[in-house]
């Protein structure tokens, strides 16, 4: 079940309204069995797959809670951290593998090795997978006590807003807030309906919208250049975030509905003054994933102030596996290698860089250096938009080479220019961007909230009605369903 | 416990807001749209046709020909139509009014038959009248047009900023122009003048041709034979046209889809539903012609005079009493 879609527009209120109606004692199972119901309209064989990697890490981690012995515990641990990645492996990344042997069995004159079989991804497992190895090693770690109620534990990984594309919780986050008694907070739940709304108008205004301009430049690079590559790429950029960070609305917002808080995953990404800056607001929950449990587990330790290249190959070690997570293709790989080289290059080049600001004057003109970083930050995303977009290498240099194309580049932008969605589009990431940064001023809020209940309910009103008129409803999935 | 009180009051009384703006949007786009206009008042004209009519155009916009050309004629062919609601609008007309034509002219163009036709209603608060949505999921399976059925009542308006922002300019348009249900709406524009043909070729072309497949379990396909079994029923030849392409279109379209091996399908699952079929085929009529054409894929008033009179031609030709015989296709 989409969230964009008719069935979420029942399922929500009637799982909310059951949910309050129902004793205590009873919102628990009534809450797994809506989100085992809910994950099982996607494809009801998946369920197995959610329920092995949810039995395997709840058993491991009761073990592990069991016993004292280091080495034991790690036992448990590689179990789980095998089963699950296994799967993990098996459904995203045969193909991808099998492709890889086939190509150099083909190199070195011999036929197809290994036989190409067709794997359908099962939705969402990116995310509990994750979720549930950060779990058990919270547990090895000592950081939380294993989960002795099977079935807030299988909540845990199955609870419906989170379980098709995040945000990647963390046991010590969330686990508690099953266990508590949850009463009505009307504060709490209005500011879940407030998420929904806009969420639903980033995908359905925005995200949907740009995908009408996009999906065919990115479809047929060969047929697109110059300016229209220059867009699309730009476009792209916008529409992922507006879908993803649509989604993460839509998704904290139906938790708060039911009184629970799920951790944020988006802080303006764009205002971000360097690729780290950006990694540090944009899909937050994967990132502090990776910092949590790959980076710091990853031997050799930073030492001292100097530039330790072996701190950088874990940095580059890890954006390489951010690219990989995103999907088995190369484009993902160099996606995450271009994320990870920017950033050594970035401290490499730090002592230079505030040298430089320091004798042009820049360093005594903060505004506008940060308006610089912004923009530098921005170019460089943009040079990763073309990977990220596409599937294929081949497909990213074609679009590269297509780009520098500027012919007929003033009739092409006259007819972008002419048209409505490519036009509203533009004014929509205008506003988005300005709504978000004016929503995390402080006060904001405060002040809002101040205004007269007839004001507030107006502009409530005039969201929902430009959603109504200006969506797109034709259920497009979300991007990251396909990671 | 009183402060949920309140929060329940207001969240009503937001409820209610809703209920009432979306009544008021409903309303007023269902009246005022253009397209909706324009149909109404194309319904208009045609309860005030005579029962003699005899030559009755169906379908969506490529099916341009003048009625005032053709004679005793009437086109009811309207925006974005598909064959479901080709269908439902023949059989109202022939189960509810007197009118009884010999002849419906229906083109049958790649894109009537393109997968992306499947599910794309539009116009549902139009169409509402005509259409049984329960039966259509029934042959069809899609779950989709009981969404189709709820927005057409309540919710025409959503999602369609561009029709209404379209309307505005004709709101006190009084339709004047329209006669016998045809209306000239697309000027006298000239293709030929367009400086990247090629480009506006493939962009219309890949609006409704891309990924195009199976098309023989499709319910738009399925309504197409009802259309040609309703004709049989009610004695009516069916007069199947393929109608002028410019060469942008084609060379895209020739990319995309196998239009012979779907030419000859459209063909063999015509003569499975009917014996007393015509097709003429005009789809190269235009080749280098660009100036015949509104924009890739339709005519304009020059291209349509011109087609409307050789249709004119062939049907007075052909035009014969005896439903038995098998003529099948006309190239031009």
């Amino acid at each position: 079940m989409l969230f964009n879609s008719i069935g979420y527009l029942f399922f929500l209120p009637l799982t909310v309204l059951f949910y309050y109606l129902l004793p205590d004692r009873w919102r628990r199972i009534f809450l797994l069995a809506a989100s085992y119901f809910f994950y099982l309209l996607w494809r009801a064989e998946f369920v197995l797959v959610l329920l092995g990697a949810t039995a395997v890490s709840y058993f491991a981690a009761l073990k592990m809670g069991e016993i004292s012995n280091k080495k034991q515990r790690r036992k448990y641990l590689l179990l789980t951290i095998f089963v699950n990645l296994g799967m993990l492996v098996f459904f995203k990344y045969t193909g991808f593998f099998t492709d890889i042997v086939n190509q150099l069995a083909g190199i070195a004159g011999n036929k197809r090795l290994v036989p190409v079989y067709s794997i359908l991804l099962p939705v969402g497992i990116s995310f509990y997978t994750f979720q549930t190895i950060g779990y058990t090693i919270d547990v090895y770690r000592g950081v939380i006590k294993p989960e002795k109620n099977a079935g807030v534990y299988a909540l845990f990984v199955s609870f419906f807003p989170l379980v098709l594309a995040g945000p990647i919780e963390r046991g010590r986050h969330l686990l508690h807030q099953f266990h508590a008694k949850q009463s009505f907070d009307p504060q709490l739940f209005a500011s879940g309906l407030r998420l929904i709304l806009w969420g639903m108008f980033k995908k359905l205004v925005i995200a949907d919208r740009l995908a009408l301009f996009v999906q065919p430049v990115f479809e047929r690079p060969a047929l697109f250049h110059g300016f229209e590559v220059a867009f699309a790429v730009f476009l792209k950029l916008m529409q992922v975030y507006a879908d993803f960070s649509g989604y993460t609305d839509i998704a904290i917002g139906s938790a708060r509905l039911l009184g629970f808080r799920l951790s944020p995953n988006f802080n303006q990404p764009f205002s971000a003054q360097s690729i780290a800056g950006f990694w540090s607001r944009w899909h937050i929950s994967l990132t502090t994933w990776l910092r949590d449990y790959v980076y710091f587990s990853l031997p050799f330790k930073f030492r001292g102030k100097n530039v330790n290249w072996r701190v950088q190959l874990n940095l580059l070690i890890t954006f390489i596996l951010v690219g990989f997570w995103h999907g088995p293709y190369w484009n993902f790989i160099i996606f995450g290698t271009l994320h990870g080289t920017y950033m050594i290059l970035a401290n490499v080049f730090k002592p230079v860089m505030i040298n430089f600001n320091r004798i042009s004057g820049l360093s005594d003109r903060p505004r506008l250096l940060k308006y610089l970083n912004i923009m530098a930050t921005f170019l460089l995303l943009f040079s990763t938009g073309v990977f990220f977009g596409q599937h294929t290498p081949a497909d990213s240099m074609t679009m590269i080479r297509n780009f520098a194309d500027f012919s007929d580049s003033g009739a092409v932008l006259m007819q972008m220019v002419r048209n409505n969605d490519f036009m509203l589009g533009l004014a929509l990431i205008i506003f988005m961007l300005w709504f978000e940064s004016l929503v995390a001023t402080q006060g904001f809020s405060v002040k809002f909230k101040a205004r007269s209940i007839n004001i507030r309910l107006s502009a409530y009103l005039f969201m929902l009605f430009f959603l109504l008129v200006f969506g797109i409803f034709s259920s497009q999935t979300f991007f990251y369903f396909q990671f | 416990m009183n402060r949920n009180k309140i929060f329940f009051k207001k969240l009503f009384v937001f409820f209610l807001l809703v209920l009432a703006g979306n009544f008021l949007m409903n309303t007023v786009y269902d009246h005022w749209m253009y397209y909706n206009r324009m149909n109404r008042n194309q319904d208009r004209q045609f309860n005030a046709m005579p029962d003699t009519l005899k030559y009755l155009m169906l379908g969506n916009s490529h099916n341009i020909i003048d009625p005032e050309i053709l004679g005793n004629s009437f086109s009811y062919v309207t925006p974005r139509e598909l064959y479901p609601q080709t269908y439902y609008k023949l059989k109202y007309i022939l189960e509810k009014t007197s009118k009884r034509p010999r002849y419906i002219l229906l083109s049958i163009d790649p894109l009537n038959f393109s997968p992306k036709a499947e599910n794309d209603l539009t116009f549902d608060g139009y169409w509402k009248k005509y259409l049984d949505y329960p039966e259509m999921m029934r042959e069809t399976g899609h779950r989709v047009y009981l969404l189709n059925w709820v927005t057409g009542r309540f919710f025409s308006y959503v999602g369609n900023f561009k029709f209404m922002f379209n309307s505005i300019p004709y709101l006190r348009t009084s339709f004047k122009l329209i006669k016998h249900g045809y209306f000239p709406r697309r000027n006298y524009r000239n293709f030929g003048q367009e400086q990247n043909r090629e480009a506006l070729g493939l962009q219309r072309a890949t609006s409704y041709l891309a990924s195009y497949n199976k098309t023989s379990e499709l319910g738009t396909v399925r309504y197409y034979g009802k259309i040609l079994d309703l004709c049989k029923k009610y004695h009516i030849r069916p007069v199947l046209l393929r109608m002028p392409l410019t060469d942008e279109y084609l060379k895209s379209a020739y990319a995309m889809v196998d239009i012979k091996k779907l030419d000859g399908e459209v063909i063999a699952y015509t003569r499975l539903h009917s014996d007393n079929f015509k097709v003429f085929d005009f789809r190269n009529k235009f080749h280098g012609r660009p100036e015949y054409f509104f924009n890739a894929d339709h005519v304009n008033p020059i291209g349509a005079t011109i087609v409307t009179k050789k249709i004119k031609y062939l049907l007075e030709m052909t035009d014969t009493d005896n439903y038995t015989d098998s003529l099948s296709v006309i190239l031009n």
